[in-house]
């Protein structure tokens, strides 16, 4: 008896150990990658080719900046802003409409709308490139903001849907009768009382389509030739290309690409991640 | 539902505008994928009626054949490695231990980096002549490896990077664990079970909905993988990283549109397939 309790104490300290080990390892695994790139940006790169691990010994800022200019990522950044906010806000109005159409009135074609949107959902969209380029010669969309904002908010159509029916399907409507009672015309229940009291769904639908347009690279990277034109995602992949050997600058680059992802992820934690799990986990 | 007569065509004017863009970029794409995959097609004469040729033709196409097991393989190592982490991970951390915030932040961060920038993160990682980590192997005496360029390791590198960023799914388990009712662990803790115990006897079975979600979306990550070949190998060495969407890519830049579009119908089969078998199988359970 006394040897069994020992055994499995013994069992659980070396277990509590594995598991801090893990932990500790897991979480060295993810950020010492991003502060290896973030100190190597700081160095020079007679300083770089020395030792790979070495720290600067004069933190070179300015590699930021001359990254930022050179790889004219100011303007990048302005033209992710406007697609994906042109893209989510569009999405958001759509997904809002037709949630709330399909939420309030049965319709006979309600089934083949709720299969219409497992089927969007479903769908590896990368497989429509040809399709989708076509189109857009066609359209004369190529190489423009709207065509791919209009994209953008397009493809997320079903996911959005889904997440925000699923709020206003949770909204009494007897809050809407009562309101229509007073007068309240359609459209005044809308604007003024579904939306405003349905408001989380719109916030988390809107936080899915914001991460996934600000990261999206496969379209964007195919409908976009100018270079005044890039997402900063395509810029990423244009000066992996152009600074081939200034490596320090490279690096530089690909902080600031990182940046305001991470700036949003550290404002706003709570929302990203369950913006982002809500979606999964519904689709 | 209340709503008076006048009301209702306002509400199919309400769905419209979805409607039609759903058509537009999902409906008529698929349809056109579907019917241009039986069609020899260039760029530069008119489509050509050929049948299944294009899929006979993709079955006997080497490059294809190794980018369809690329995707597989992907698949399935995310399916056996990164969700049984993530899952263990997700019980560790739901227990509150301390510094549980801290470590589920720092999990999720890959998360909401894009797919290109840390692919361009693990270029310098990977880089021949000054990454991170032939520094290491050099470190240690050894001599430096071209791990983006060499047939053996190049698909193993390019798959492996990804494998421990496991914050995704850990985060999907958690919320559903903390969704377990807290009387089934008291019942427990009565009858004197071990942590490990009721992990596995309690929460495992309980979480199996949100387990099968990630199985699925490890499936079809698997599936679609591109960004991190693109950027890293291009699908080089020797077509050793090939994947099917950027196989589809090449050939649409080839002009060669008809077996683009059939390898199109293949990916969208085996995505569709993935999702309903395992939403199937979790239905079937409940």
């Amino acid at each position: 008896m006394q040897n069994m309790i020992q055994s499995r104490d013994v069992g659980s300290v070396i277990l509590r150990v594995l598991k801090w080990v893990l932990l500790i390892a897991l979480a060295i695994y993810t950020i010492f990658p991003l502060l290896w790139l973030f100190v190597t940006a700081l160095k020079t790169n007679a300083e770089y080719f020395q030792s790979p691990f070495s720290f600067p010994k004069t933190p070179q800022w300015h590699n930021f900046a001359d990254a930022f200019v050179s790889a004219g990522m100011g303007r990048q950044i302005i033209n992710s802003i406007v697609v994906a906010f042109g893209a989510v806000i569009i999405n958001l109005l759509l997904s809002g409409m037709a949630a709330y159409a399909i939420s309030r009135y049965r319709f006979r074609a309600r089934e083949a709308i709720f299969m219409a949107i497992s089927l969007g959902v479903m769908i590896p969209l990368n497989a429509f490139m040809i399709p989708y380029y076509r189109m857009y010669s066609t359209l004369h969309l190529l190489d423009s903001h709207i065509g791919l904002i209009l994209l953008y908010a397009s493809i997320n159509l079903p996911m959005s849907i889904f997440i925000i029916r699923g709020f206003m399907d949770t909204f009494p409507t007897e809050l809407e009768e009562a309101a229509n009672i007073d007068g309240l015309g359609f459209f005044g229940r809308f604007f003024h009382m579904v939306l405003p009291l349905t408001k989380n769904g719109f916030v988390t639908a809107g936080t899915f389509a914001f991460i996934t347009c600000w990261n999206e690279f496969v379209y964007a990277n195919l409908m976009l030739n100018t270079a005044a034109k890039r997402t900063i995602q395509t810029g990423v992949r244009w000066f992996t290309n152009e600074f081939t050997t200034d490596y320090v600058r490279l690096y530089a680059a690909i902080c600031v690409a990182i940046a305001p992802s991470l700036a949003i992820y550290f404002l706003f934690q709570e929302q990203v991640i369950s913006g982002l799990t809500v979606g999964a986990v519904k689709g | 539902m209340y709503l008076r007569k006048e009301d209702r065509w306002k509400l199919l004017v309400f769905l419209l505008p979805a409607v039609v863009l759903f058509i537009a970029y999902f409906l008529y794409p698929l349809i056109y994928v579907i019917v241009m995959s039986f069609y020899k097609w260039d760029a530069f004469h008119p489509p050509e009626y050929r049948g299944f040729a294009n899929y006979a033709a993709l079955f006997k196409d080497l490059t294809f054949r190794r980018a369809l097991g690329n995707n597989l393989t992907w698949a399935g190592v995310d399916m056996a490695i990164k969700v049984p982490l993530a899952m263990m991970m997700a019980l560790i951390l739901s227990k509150k231990i301390r510094g549980w915030k801290f470590f589920r932040t720092v999990y999720f961060l890959p998360q909401v980096i894009s797919g290109i920038a840390m692919a361009a993160m693990w270029s310098a990682v990977y880089n021949l002549d000054y990454g991170l980590l032939n520094g290491v192997v050099k470190l240690f005496g050894g001599q430096p490896v071209n791990w983006l360029g060499n047939v053996k390791v190049a698909f193993i590198c390019v798959i492996a990077y990804g494998l421990l960023y496991i914050g995704y799914f850990m985060v999907i388990m958690m919320a559903e664990i903390t969704g377990i009712d807290t009387t089934y662990y008291e019942a427990a803790a009565i009858d004197g079970a071990t942590n490990l115990q009721t992990d596995i006897h309690i929460t495992i079975p309980m979480i199996r909905s949100s387990l099968a979600t990630c199985i699925t979306l490890a499936a079809v990550f698997g599936l679609r993988a591109f960004e991190q070949v693109y950027l890293l190998t291009e699908g080089g060495p020797a077509n050793r990283t090939m994947t099917m969407v950027l196989f589809i890519y090449k050939k649409m830049n080839a002009n060669v549109y008809g077996t683009a579009n059939a390898a199109a119908v293949l990916l969208i089969i085996m995505g569709i397939l993935v999702m309903s078998l395992v939403r199937k199988i979790v239905a079937g359970k409940d």
